[in-house]
């Protein structure tokens, strides 16, 4: 059985205006459907993209799979778990959660600027318990932060003194910190420059050989997916329109869409060829 | 060969910080000629945006020119701004949604540009107005709509319009296609192309898609700590750089390709550093494999018109 | 301390005179006050050590009838006024800063419950701020101390009166501090930062007192300044009325009351002096506020 499964997932928002206004407007109700039905499965240890324009649903789902939103119909499965099923208690949504990690678009957003980033980093590491020894959780940290390619010395400093590369390594160190299965990755280099962003995409290849983590990609970059994932579903207007396994969907794509965006891409690849670099 | 239709001849763009002179742009020269679409490249703060605002006159203290000359059709302009901006010289911003008044109809904001720099009446400007429209592909009819009807991509087709309106020779495009998805950017992209081929307006593109430059540019000028580190022909940089920060640029971009999810993506090591922290001599140096004690202590001036690096000397 | 020194907003508050001086004025007058028992040549607030027969006696001039000289003179009750400045300064200072506390304590959680929570807790709270601020503040703290001092038994008005006093004083004044929180909470929540606090497991309350009251705290010192003014301002009003602390201990207010009844019979100096001083308490904190507020604004950095 795959690791991940989302089955059918939906989600509707209602935009409607207050029932009076409707009554004095004869205006229907507005139901936005963020999410269509969209299935797809992610096997253990495999790099999964969602790509997709802005309205097509991809960070919705992301919501729904790391357990932060409810879907309206529809289920997500973790290693067998109904991820909102009713037997979940307290301890066994917590447990989840401990599976399940994010590294957001956002450098800035994603720190608490006012707290230390060794405190940021520990703070997964009590919430679920995972070393009781103070002395043991500073080690941790500093394993930790030496993984993502910073240093020990880092951990009393704030957020704020860290460019923004370093800020995505601090925040992919405190996913790591759970000793997650999952990591979803929301855009996580769509606010960095070329060059940091080839230094984060390679240090979480690296992490996921190096810990057998399941991806699960969002991004809008044909280019970066391409790069990072062994497997592609195409969203558009919260439906998924192809999947395929990413060499099959650059070589054939199948549906118009996949074609439009794949012509449409900038690619410096019209210049540049790869060659084999070991 | 032609005459430039700009010239940035040793521009350099400092900032006063208490006791410190810092230079966000030291001593750029270049030349855009029209009809040509030059493609302004670099990392944040590499001075790409500050260049483009000097020419456009829109450097504010605490920034300052400190030295250097913009001449734009054979005049000097880095003084007196005034005149050129909006009208010869435009611009276009990367956020559609500020760029447009969103309480004026579009069709307004438009005739008023034209009325502002064109001896028009108001019918006339209309009709000009709505030529330019369907010159972007907007459906004229939609004149008297307001922005927020428009979607990202239209509402930014609507300002490429308001920056056609004065004729200018040359548009300044920052970042425009940056907030856009990626269907409406390769559109908007092209519609640059044709302006540019139709129009012979030359247009600077600035940004840090190293892939829109690609799909673009005729020519491209590589920016680092402030610095041109490479200038050339877009295929020619792009296939052959000589400059070592542009080879790593163009191996770090990812590309679209079956291999690359083999393969780990070249990186640089390091990082562009701040402008308090500008080492001496080649900016890059730390971070170049090729850097020799001559690379630390002498900055290397434009050889052959194409790389500032002391390695493509000859 | 190093750091500081060498920062940024030390550097404009060296360059900044108003600053220096508005801050210079309220250290002096907090520092006269907290050492009032050592600098006040006499003890206004022991009746003891009073003398009738010192009353009036106009500043720097001596007594007709004792010989003693008085810096400030002395008013009906034959008490130093500048003792009395300095005493009362205390009960000012006191009352303010404990009223600040308890409004910007409560504003503060009340905001953070109305931005984080939403839903009925912010219509609840912010709709009663709406109605609570239509009212001036002078209004609401006297409706407060009057309802306060009914319920009280008679035995204990007396000794309860400055607590009632903070406590009207500071329910009065809690909602620009609510405001203030609930609008950048509302921002805060919606940041990166957050969701990975919900993903790491914590519960509302951990996430809204650990991650978000740090980042909401900046604009609220800059309001606990002007408020503490305002505060200062308030007690003294409320005292002039006459609903204050009672006239054996008198505040900055009290004694304004007091002069403002001489005033025209020709003993000007127990209007002027505390007058003078409450304006200069007052300004300077709004002066330092005022610069505060806007060197500590991110915008214009």
């Amino acid at each position: 059985m795959s690791y991940v499964i989302a089955n059918q997932l939906t989600r509707h928002y209602d935009l409607s205006d207050p029932w009076i206004i409707r009554q004095i407007n004869r205006r229907p109700k507005n139901i936005l459907t963020a999410v269509n039905h969209v299935s797809f499965s992610i096997e253990k240890g495999e790099a999964y993209a969602l790509v997709g324009e802005s309205g097509s649903g991809k960070s919705t789902i992301a919501k729904m799979v790391s357990g932060l939103l409810k879907p309206s119909a529809g289920s997500i499965h973790i290693d067998g778990h109904d991820l909102n099923g009713p037997i979940l208690d307290g301890k066994a949504t917590h447990n989840m959660r401990q599976r399940i990690q994010m590294v957001f678009q956002s450098p800035y957003a994603s720190l608490n600027p006012r707290w230390k980033i060794g405190n940021i980093i520990l703070e997964p590491i009590k919430s679920f318990r995972l070393i009781a020894d103070e002395k043991q959780q500073h080690k941790r940290v500093a394993e930790l932060l030496d993984q993502v390619g910073l240093s020990e010395r880092d951990v009393s400093k704030y957020p704020h003194e860290f460019s923004g590369g370093q800020r995505q390594r601090i925040s992919i160190a405190r996913a790591l910190a759970s000793q997650p299965e999952i990591i979803i990755c929301d855009e996580p280099t769509s606010a960095l420059d070329v060059s940091v962003q080839a230094q984060v995409l390679n240090l979480l290849k690296d992490l996921q050989k190096e810990f057998s983590l399941t991806y699960l990609f969002i991004s809008h970059d044909l280019a970066v997916i391409s790069t990072m994932a062994n497997k592609i579903g195409v969203l558009k207007d919260g439906k998924l329109v192809e999947e395929a396994d990413s060499a099959e969907l650059f070589a054939n794509p199948k549906h118009e869409y996949t074609k439009m965006l794949l012509s449409a891409a900038p690619n410096i690849g019209v210049y540049v060829h790869s060659e084999r670099k070991s | 060969m032609t005459n430039p239709l700009l010239e940035i001849d040793q521009l350099s763009v400092s900032l006063q910080k208490r006791k410190q002179t810092l230079k966000a742009v030291d001593n750029l020269s270049l030349k855009i000629y029209s009809g040509e679409i030059l493609g302004l490249v670099g990392e944040s703060g590499a001075g790409k945006s500050m260049t483009g605002s000097a020419i456009l006159g829109l450097i504010d203290p605490p920034l300052f020119i400190s030295s250097g000359k913009i001449i734009f059709e054979g005049e000097r302009i880095d003084q007196n701004t005034k005149n050129i901006r909006g009208s010869k010289i435009s611009m276009i911003f990367q956020d559609p949604l500020v760029s447009l008044n969103p309480l004026r109809r579009i069709g307004d904001q438009l005739v008023e540009t034209i009325i502002t720099h064109f001896d028009v009446s108001k019918t006339q400007a209309f009709e000009r107005a709505k030529s330019l429209l369907e010159e972007v592909g907007i459906d004229p009819s939609r004149i008297n709509a307001y922005p927020h009807t428009f979607s990202g991509g239209m509402r930014q087709r609507v300002v490429i319009a308001l920056a056609l309106a004065p004729e200018p020779a040359l548009i300044i495009a920052d970042e425009p296609t940056t907030a856009l998805d990626v269907s409406v950017q390769a559109q908007i992209l092209d519609l640059l192309k044709k302006l540019a081929k139709e129009r012979g307006t030359a247009i600077i593109l600035i940004t840090h898609d190293m892939g829109v430059i690609a799909e673009t540019t005729d020519r491209v000028a590589v920016l680092y700590s402030g610095r041109l580190a490479e200038i050339g022909k877009t295929v020619d940089v792009l296939k052959d750089p000589k400059h070592p920060y542009t080879k790593g640029l163009v191996a770090s971009t990812p590309r679209i390709d079956a291999n690359s999810l083999l393969e780990k993506l070249f990186q640089i090591p390091g990082a562009m550093p701040d402008l308090d922290n500008i080492p001496e001599g080649c900016p890059f140096h730390p971070r170049c494999d090729f850097a020799d004690a001559q690379c630390r202590k002498e900055q290397p001036p434009l050889f052959q018109n194409r790389s500032a690096c002391w390695l493509s000397k000859d | 301390m190093n750091r500081f020194m060498q920062s940024d907003f030390f550097y404009h508050f060296r360059n900044t005179p108003v600053a220096m001086i508005s801050f210079a004025v309220f250290t002096c007058i907090i520092l006269a006050a907290v050492f009032a028992n050592i600098i006040a040549p006499y003890n206004p607030f022991d009746p003891a050590s009073l003398n009738l027969m010192n009353g009036f006696t106009p500043p720097m001039q001596a007594n007709d009838f004792t010989g003693e000289v008085f810096l400030m003179g002395t008013d009906d009750q034959g008490r130093d006024l500048f003792s009395t400045i300095l005493y009362g300064l205390r009960i000012s200072l006191f009352v303010g800063v404990m009223a600040v506390a308890l409004a910007m304590v409560l504003g503060v959680l009340l905001g953070l419950i109305a931005g984080f929570l939403g839903g009925w807790f912010d219509v609840l709270i912010m709709r009663f701020a709406d109605i609570q601020m239509t009212f001036p503040s002078i209004l609401v703290a006297m409706l407060i101390y009057g309802v306060a001092k009914g319920v009280l038994p008679p035995d204990l008005r007396y000794e309860m009166s400055i607590t009632v006093l903070i406590i009207s004083i500071g329910l009065s004044e809690w909602v620009p501090f609510a405001r203030t929180v609930r609008g950048s909470t509302l921002v805060e929540k919606e940041k990166e930062y957050i969701i990975a606090a919900k993903m790491i497991g914590l519960n509302k309350w951990q996430i809204m007192i650990r991650h978000i009251l740090p980042n909401v705290l900046s604009p609220v010192l800059v309001i606990a300044t002007i408020t503490f003014a305002l505060a200062i301002i308030a007690e003294a009003t409320l005292s002039f009325l006459g609903v204050g602390v009672p006239t054996t201990k008198p505040s900055l207010g009290t004694l304004i009351r007091i002069g403002q009844d001489f005033l025209f019979s020709g003993e000007w100096w127990i209007l002027l002096f505390p007058a003078i001083t409450l304006l200069a308490l007052a300004l300077s904190i709004n002066l330092f506020g005022d610069w505060l507020r806007d060197t500590l604004n991110p915008k214009l950095k």
